[in-house]
């Protein structure tokens, strides 16, 4: 029962650029998660790799980050998950404020 | 208002390791070395089906207060009780021989004007000890860690902050003690075998661990004021913690060297009278002891604000000289 990783890809039309290097968020806490996004020429997919205990979810993690890829029509993204069983709703929450944090702290920069 | 003032308002207690590392040294100046994005994580968690984390639940880096370097260790609770193993532990020893590297370095540099300018290191402590998935790993790294508070001592200070949700137990209990001086705040908590696993091993008739005032009376911030296990107390800010911190960098190494509990003939002396101080007194609760220091009506103290109960408690005298240079 070594830990499972699972690798997903995505695309949309006309992504919006990541206006980060890099950025992190989160803590590998019981039920809860890390997450690391990265800035990466892909021709413009997303690539996502899970890292988790859970056995048997692949296809609700690829619904789960199909959703948020969509939504927020990312692109040309790296972003590395490190899960420690948390559920699909802890997961799309911590993806959105990584998401919030790393669009806020852009506008405190300008 | 930038990220680093907003962190400053924010209880210690609640914060990340990672808020605490940024927070606990001047704005802006703080760099995380082997971070996330290096992602050293475990090797010994995967084999076993444990989750991972990119930084093993340990961040370390160097940032400035004035112009000290200030070295921070920083366990994040939150990731497997912030238990040390081999890759964190192995962060404690090298972020602890940066420093000491950097103290000769500054020293050669500035041969006349190094005082202001040496190195410290500071460890936020929120840990159980060993993580017992790598067990020798694990303790391996309290003994180098240790080691290098060895090599450290009377060059750099070694100070330890103690505000966090788990506090500082376990193997780390017998590091944090080791270590020159102990800031703490109400909420800390430092001892050596948690309360649930007394409770465990001797029966709840010994120690409730559901008792929250027991288990505050016992290992929290005020009660290690009263027995001078601590140096400090401060109130559960990042702020709090940061002022206090940045007091301490102004005092000469022979003061902070005063202020340590063990590491020398004569405070084995002092920590064995208070062994034999609690055999003759049998204490029932910590109330006891803290009559016992002159403390008239122990039982208003847990209920004292900070400032109130900094001015009114009174702490067990120091025997050894210089022992109870105290803010």
């Amino acid at each position: 029962m070594a830990l499972q990783q699972l690798k997903f890809e995505f695309k949309v039309n006309n992504p919006i650029e990541f206006s980060h290097e890099w950025r992190h968020h989160g803590v590998v806490g019981s039920g809860d998660l890390e997450i690391l996004m990265e800035k990466k020429d892909l021709g413009g997919a997303v690539q996502v790799q899970v890292v988790t205990p859970v056995v048997g979810f692949d296809k609700v993690w690829g619904m789960v980050l199909e959703k948020i890829v969509k939504e927020n029509r990312l692109g040309n993204i790296s972003i590395e998950i490190n899960d420690n069983n948390a559920t699909p709703i802890v997961v799309s929450m911590r993806l959105r404020q990584a998401l919030a944090e790393a669009a806020k702290d852009v506008r405190k920069e300008v | 208002m930038s990220v680093w003032n907003q962190l400053q308002k924010n209880s210690f207690l609640e914060s990340s390791a990672r808020q605490r590392a940024n927070g606990i040294v001047d704005n802006g100046t703080f760099t995380e070395l082997l971070g996330p994005r290096d992602r050293v994580s475990s090797p010994h968690l995967p084999v076993l089906g444990e989750a991972v984390a990119f930084d093993d639940g340990i961040v370390t880096g160097v940032g400035l207060i004035g112009k000290r370097p200030v070295f921070v260790i920083s366990q994040e609770g939150r990731f497997i009780g912030g238990s040390v193993g081999e890759v964190g532990g192995g962060k404690m020893v090298a972020t602890l021989k940066l420093a000491i590297g950097a103290y000769h370095q500054i020293k050669e540099k500035y041969p006349t004007s190094y005082q202001g300018r040496l190195p410290a290191v500071v460890i936020s402590f929120e840990t159980g000890g060993v993580r017992l998935h790598e067990s020798n790993a694990g303790l391996l790294a309290h003994a180098e860690v240790m080691d290098q508070f060895q090599d450290a001592r009377g060059k750099i200070p070694v100070i330890s902050l103690i505000g966090s949700k788990i506090g500082c137990f376990g193997g780390m209990g017998f590091v944090g003690a080791a270590t020159d001086l102990i800031i703490m705040s109400e909420q800390g908590r430092l001892g050596l075998t948690g309360p649930e696993v007394i409770e465990q091993e001797m029966g709840k008739d010994e120690f409730d661990a559901s008792n929250k005032a027991l288990v505050y009376r016992t290992t929290g911030g005020k009660h290690k004021y009263i027995m001078q296990d601590c140096n400090f107390l401060v109130e559960d800010s990042i702020e709090a913690f940061r002022t206090q911190l940045a007091e301490v960098l102004t005092l000469s190494m022979e003061s902070i060297e005063e202020m340590r509990r063990v590491g020398s003939q004569k405070l084995v002396e002092e920590q064995l009278e208070l062994v034999k101080l609690a055999v003759e007194l049998d204490p029932r609760d910590s109330m006891d002891v803290w009559k016992y220091f002159g403390n008239e009506s122990p039982a208003i103290l847990p209920e004292l604000s900070l400032t109130d109960f900094l001015k009114q408690a009174k702490r067990r005298v120091r025997k050894v000289e210089g022992g109870s240079v105290n803010g």
